[in-house]
């Protein structure tokens, strides 16, 4: 079966980010940068897809700027046959959409792997987007996979609201993955030497045939700001029965979320 | 800029959810910009009778479409959504930030040329455009987003966001059944079970009061404190991943990252340290309460009140508290 990957280097979760003056933009200067956690979720899948289908191929796929190279290097590290880079910088989830759409369907692949939503945008529209220009259906947030051998289908498990679903689709399907039971691989050490040496082609918006109108930010920010910052109103000491009480008093009567 | 605008209304049990309210109060105030009208759209087998009385919450015509949801066909959904948007000529289409709005809002958006803000904390309009505040970057930071079109606006609402308040002007709450004709295409794709976890307290997305409990729980059996303490509150019990990977809690119970975002008014963290991870699914709660033993922990840097001590006994202690006074 031929699998594809789609994955995008954000800002690591675990970074501080600041804003510049004004709430201009994030400050991502120096930030520490990570391939998007669902990402990862979703090329360990193909991997896994890959070893009970002898014989499958992976492509992993990057639209973006330079940053990209770093993804795809690492899903190379970990053995994914192909790379693609598609060089458009700063594309947002509409326009990497379009462009991942036009390079994946020559490839021509079964499944299309990729995170829930992105770590930096968190918007969820990548997904849906892509298989909506493919024509394709897809399923979202899925924590496991199974393949039916010889029946061309897939079939899922995602959770919802106060329960989990099964959601099958017939191929060719873009799935969105979200964390499941197998946590993702690390690459060797000879697996990322390895990857430094193979060959990376990238592709431009005029070779899928989009313009720039094509690829037009959806929205226009305006200004960043932390979410509010948070002072301690009250630290509660003394004994916890007291203590209990005189938080209760306060949540009922200052901050009246409670009846 | 607005236009008219279109509420996918959640409902369950053939009534609107509570979130309903909240879209459909931002829907009245955007569409009164120039001058559009509201709609509604219900889907679901109870649809109809949930759409009976939505007149007066500025309503014009209110559409029910009765498929079932056993048989949650996306594609049916995306069809159904795209085909209303486009006779009610929606500038604007309306959902809740929920398990289905993330299946489902991005292709509709894609499908119309328009554009897709999800979870979204405001929403306004004015003469030249659309303003959108979301969080991103895992909750670390707030934008504020122009949209201009072209094509509408598909914008998922985070539940307990918004002031909930009727409008002055109601609508004439006309009820629209729609039948479904099922097409062969949109079958490639099917939900074939649920499996429902049994429970009787409100989604932890759209619970008010949410009681949470952490590694410092120490076990599945001690994190019967965490469920009596919801109890007590009327609240919903959550968990850390820390406390899921454990195995005091299920993965339906994980608040943060990897599981579901919160946004009640009341957050009670118990033996939970605050990592970016747990803060990116709570940290728009009204109100944080955090409750550990070790006084540095992260979490106090983010909660409106701190007790540091014992979770064995402060937990209940409160229990107590709450039932001398009633």
């Amino acid at each position: 079966m031929k699998i594809a990957v789609c994955l995008k280097l954000v800002p690591a979760t675990t970074a501080d980010i600041r804003v510049a003056p004004g709430g201009r933009e994030p400050l991502l200067a120096g930030v520490e940068m990570a391939v998007s956690f669902y990402d990862e979720y979703a090329l360990a899948t193909a991997l896994r897809l890959r070893a009970a289908f002898p014989g499958s191929i992976i492509h992993a796929l990057s639209v973006g700027g330079g940053e990209c190279v770093r993804c795809l290097q690492h899903a190379l590290a970990l053995g994914v046959d192909h790379a693609l880079h598609i060089q458009s910088p700063g594309a947002d989830a509409r326009a990497a959409a379009r462009l991942a759409a036009a390079a994946l369907r020559p490839l021509t692949p079964d499944l299309v792997l990729c995170g829930r939503q992105a770590m930096d945008d968190d918007l969820w529209f990548f997904p849906g987007a892509l298989a909506e220009w493919l024509d394709w259906p897809h399923i979202s947030a899925v924590f496991s996979l199974d393949v039916a051998p010889g029946k061309s289908a897939v079939r899922c498990r995602r959770r919802f609201e106060g329960g989990e679903q099964t959601i099958e689709a017939v191929w060719p399907v873009v799935v969105s993955c979200d964390r499941g039971p197998h946590e993702p691989p690390i690459p060797t050490l000879k697996g990322r030497l390895a990857s430094r040496k193979m060959p990376l082609p990238a592709m431009t918006p005029a070779e899928l045939g989009l313009a720039a109108a094509d690829l037009e930010p959806a929205m226009a920010p305006t200004h960043y700001a932390p979410p509010t910052q948070r002072t301690p109103k009250k630290m509660l000491a003394g004994a916890p029965a007291e203590a209990a009480a005189e938080l209760l008093r306060l949540l009922r009567h200052e901050e009246g979320v409670l009846e | 800029m607005t236009g008219n605008v279109l509420v996918i209304l959640p409902h369950v049990g053939g009534k609107p959810k509570r979130t309903a309210f909240e879209l459909l109060t931002v829907a009245s105030a955007l569409a009164q910009v120039p001058g559009g009208r509201v709609s509604a759209l219900l889907i679901g087998h109870s649809a109809a009778r949930a759409a009976g009385n939505l007149g007066a919450w500025g309503v014009e015509r209110a559409y029910a479409a009765a498929v079932g949801p056993d048989g949650y066909a996306p594609l049916s959904w995306v069809r159904l959504i795209a085909d209303t948007a486009r006779t009610e000529n929606a500038a604007v289409i309306l959902l809740s930030a929920d398990s289905i709005a993330r299946d489902i809002a991005g292709r509709v958006a894609a499908r119309l040329g328009g554009a897709l803000a999800s979870d979204c904390v405001g929403l306004r309009a004015n003469s030249s455009c659309l303003t959108v505040t979301r969080p991103v970057l895992s909750g670390r930071l707030l934008v504020s987003a122009d949209f201009k079109g072209p094509g509408p606006l598909v914008a998922t609402l985070r539940p307990n966001s918004f002031a909930v308040e009727a409008p002055a002007r109601p609508g004439a709450g006309a009820l629209v059944p729609l039948t479904v004709k099922e097409q062969e295409k949109d079958l490639r794709v099917i939900a074939t079970e649920l499996a429902n976890a049994a429970s009787g307290c409100p989604e932890l997305t759209e619970a008010t009061i949410i009681v949470s409990g952490g590694r410092g729980v120490g076990s599945a059996e001690s994190f019967r404190l965490i469920r009596q303490l919801a109890d007590a509150l009327g609240a919903s019990p959550g968990a850390s991943r820390a406390a899921v990977d454990a195995g005091y809690a299920p993965h339906s119970m994980q608040i943060g990252q990897s599981g579901k975002t919160v946004n009640p008014a009341l957050y009670i963290a118990c033996g939970i340290s605050g990592s970016m991870q747990h803060l990116a699914g709570m940290r728009t709660s009204k109100c944080i309460v955090a409750i550990n033993k070790d006084p540095q922990a992260q979490i106090f840097r983010f909660a409106d009140y701190g007790l540091v001590g014992d979770l064995f006994v402060v937990v209940p202690a409160l229990i107590a508290e709450l039932k001398r006074k009633t």
